[in-house]
C-alpha cells in the first residue's frame, strides 16, 4: 500500500517549518524537493570519487566516468532508449535550445513552418521564436478547447502547413492536461516533421517511453523528478543526432583539433561541451532508483488520486475557478486556480504566512493566461510526498484568505 | 510583517488620487511587472517647480494598488526638485510607508518605478 506521508519522511526539507507553521509544499511543479539517497548519493560522490571525466588516466578519473555512463544507462532504461541517445544538458529549456540551434540553424530556412500549441511552457515557445527570427521560419501556434486541452481539428490544420518540426509538452505545467503525445506524434510524422517532446511536467509523474510515443527528442529536466539541479536530458533519435552540428563546442565534445578546424566526438558527446554536472547525474541516477523502488505504477496512482482529491477539495471553495480539465485522467501533476477578486500574488502571500507555498503568476504560460483572459493563477503542484491532508491544509490557508480580503 | 495591516488594506479598497490628468503641465509614464500582470500609469502635474496634483490608474494586487494610493498622497504638494534628490529606497520607506517581505519587493517598488522614470 503506497502511503504518501511514509514517503514524506525521506524528504529532509519537509520537516521544516515556515513562518511558525508546518512547511506544507505544493510547489512540487516548480522543482521538487529531494529524498536523504539523493543528497547523499551527490556528496558521496564528492566525497569518494571526484575527479574530471574522460581525462587522464588515473583511479578517480576513471571511477567519475563510469559513474557518468552508469548514469547514461539508467536514464536511458528510465524512458524505455538506448544510453548512446541520452545527452547531458542542465534542464529541459537547454535541451529545447540544443535542437532549437543545433537541428534549427542547419534544417530551417525563409518560409518553413514549425508547430507549437497555446500551452507550452516559454522553454518551448521562446527558442522556436528566436530560431524562426533567425531563419526566416514562422511559427504557427495551435489553439486550445475550452477545457484546457490541444484543439485536435486546429492541430491537423496547421500540420496541413507541412512543418519541419512540430514541438508540444506531454503535460502541461499551468492546466495539469495530458496531452496524447502518441497520437500528435504520428499525426505530426504522417505530414513529414520532426516531433520534439518537452516531457518535463510528464517524467516525474507518469511512466514514460520514448520509444511508444514515436517522438525524435523528448527533453525533461532532473530537478522535477527528485533529483538536484542542475541536470537535465536530451533524448534524440540516434539517427537524428548523428546528422546535427554540434550546439556548444569547445573541450569534451571534440575528436582532433587543428589551429583552422576540428572534428566532433560521436553523439551523445558531440553534445556535452565542457565539464558536465557529474554529481547531477549521479543523483539523476538515485533519483530514478528511488522513483522505480516506490514503484512507476504506484506513483502516478498517487498522482491522480491527489489531483482529484485537490479538484474536488478546491471545488468546494467559493471564488475560485479551476483551470484545465475536470477529469483527473487527462491530468497530472498540479491544479491551478483563479482566486475572483484577489490577486494571485496576494492570496500566495497570505498562504506563506500560513506556512503553504504555492505558485503564482503566470507559470513561464503568458501566452496561454492571456489566451484564457487570466491575469495571474495560482497553483497547487504535487509529487510522490503529497499527501491529503497538504490539500486540506490548503483550503484551510485559504480560508485565511476569505478573512483577511473579506470575499 | 503584517503585510495586509489595516491601513494598507484601507488604501487597496479605497484606493486614493485614481484617474488621469491632461495638460502641458502635466508628466505621466507607466511601468509594469510583466511576471504579474500588473501595470501603473502615474500623472503628476508640475506648478512652479511643486507637484499640485497626482492621478494614478493601472491594475494591481492589493500591495501595488495600496503603495500606489500611498505614495501619490505623499508626492501631492512636494517640491520636484526634492523628490528627483530621493533615492529609490528613500522613495518607498518615506513616500510607501509600509513593508513588505523580499518576495514582493516588486509590487511594492512599481509606483516607486514610474515616478523615477517620469523624473
Amino acid at each position: 500500500m503506497y502511503d504518501p506521508a511514509t514517503v514524506k519522511k525521506d524528504f529532509p526539507i519537509l520537516k521544516r517549518e515556515v513562518n511558525g507553521k508546518s512547511l506544507v509544499y505544493l510547489d512540487s511543479g516548480a522543482t521538487s524537493q529531494k529524498p536523504s539517497v539523493v543528497l547523499d548519493a551527490e556528496r558521496i560522490y564528492y566525497e569518494k570519487h571526484n575527479a574530471n571525466v574522460h581525462r587522464g588516466a588515473h583511479t578517480l578519473g576513471d571511477e567519475a566516468t563510469q559513474l557518468l555512463e552508469t548514469s547514461r544507462e539508467k536514464v536511458a532504461g528510465f524512458i524505455g532508449s538506448l544510453a548512446k541517445e541520452i545527452v547531458f544538458v542542465r534542464n529541459t529549456t537547454e535541451a529545447i535550445n540544443l535542437v532549437a540551434f543545433a537541428w534549427g540553424l542547419d534544417n530551417l530556412k525563409k518560409g518553413d513552418v514549425i508547430v507549437s500549441t497555446m500551452m507550452e511552457h516559454h522553454a518551448n515557445l521562446v527558442p522556436w521564436q528566436e530560431i524562426s527570427k533567425r531563419t526566416g521560419s514562422q511559427v504557427e501556434v495551435v489553439g486550445l478547447t475550452d477545457d484546457g486541452r490541444v484543439d485536435m481539428d486546429d492541430y491537423r490544420k496547421k500540420l496541413k502547413l507541412k512543418p519541419k518540426l512540430v514541438a508540444f509538452t506531454q503535460v502541461s505545467n499551468a492546466l495539469g492536461t495530458i496531452n496524447p503525445v502518441k497520437e500528435m506524434t504520428k499525426l505530426a510524422h504522417d505530414s513529414g516533421a520532426l516531433v520534439l517532446v518537452d516531457g518535463a511536467q510528464a517524467v516525474p509523474h507518469l511512466k514514460v517511453d520514448v520509444t511508444d510515443i514515436g517522438c525524435d527528442f523528448y527533453a525533461f529536466s532532473g530537478h522535477k523528478m527528485l533529483a538536484p539541479m542542475g541536470i537535465g536530458i536530451l533524448w534524440g533519435k540516434y539517427s537524428v543526432l548523428e546528422k546535427m552540428s554540434p550546439f556548444l563546442t569547445g573541450g569534451g565534445m571534440i575528436n582532433e583539433v587543428y589551429l583552422d578546424h576540428s572534428t566532433w566526438s560521436e553523439v551523445p558527446e558531440k553534445f556535452e561541451a565542457g565539464t558536465p554536472n557529474v554529481a547531477g547525474a549521479v543523483g539523476l541516477m538515485s533519483a530514478i532508483d528511488y522513483l522505480e523502488k516506490l514503484g512507476l505504477d504506484n506513483v502516478r496512482e498517487h498522482d491522480k488520486e491527489i489531483v482529484e482529491y485537490a479538484l474536488t477539495q478546491l471545488g468546494k471553495v467559493t471564488n475560485l475557478v479551476i483551470l484545465g480539465p475536470k477529469n483527473s485522467e487527462v491530468r497530472s501533476g498540479s491544479v491551478s486556480f483563479e482566486y475572483i477578486g484577489v490577486h494571485a500574488h496576494d492570496v500566495a502571500t497570505i498562504l506563506d504566512s500560513e506556512g503553504v507555498a504555492i505558485r503564482s503568476g503566470h507559470h513561464c504560460t503568458m501566452p496561454l493566461h492571456n489566451y484564457m483572459k487570466v491575469v495571474a493563477s495560482i497553483r497547487a503542484s504535487f509529487n510522490v510526498y503529497s499527501t491529503k491532508e497538504d490539500i486540506d491544509k490548503l483550503v484551510e490557508a485559504l480560508g485565511k484568505v476569505k478573512k483577511v480580503f473579506g470575499k | 510583517m503584517d503585510l495586509y495591516r489595516e491601513d494598507v488594506m484601507d488604501h487597496y479598497e479605497h484606493p486614493r488620487n485614481q484617474g488621469e490628468l491632461l495638460g502641458d503641465d502635466v508628466i505621466a509614464e507607466k511601468e509594469s511587472n510583466a511576471s504579474c500582470g500588473d501595470m501603473v500609469q502615474f500623472y503628476l502635474k508640475i506648478k512652479d517647480g511643486i507637484i499640485v496634483e497626482v492621478k494614478w490608474k493601472g491594475i494591481g494586487c492589493a500591495i501595488t494598488t495600496a503603495a500606489s494610493s500611498k505614495f501619490s498622497e505623499y508626492l501631492t504638494g512636494k517640491n520636484l526638485e526634492k523628490i528627483k534628490s530621493m533615492s529609490e529606497d528613500e522613495m518607498v520607506q518615506d513616500g510607501v510607508g509600509f513593508e513588505v517581505n523580499p518576495g514582493r519587493m516588486k509590487c511594492l517598488m512599481l509606483p516607486v518605478k514610474v515616478v523615477k522614470k517620469i523624473l
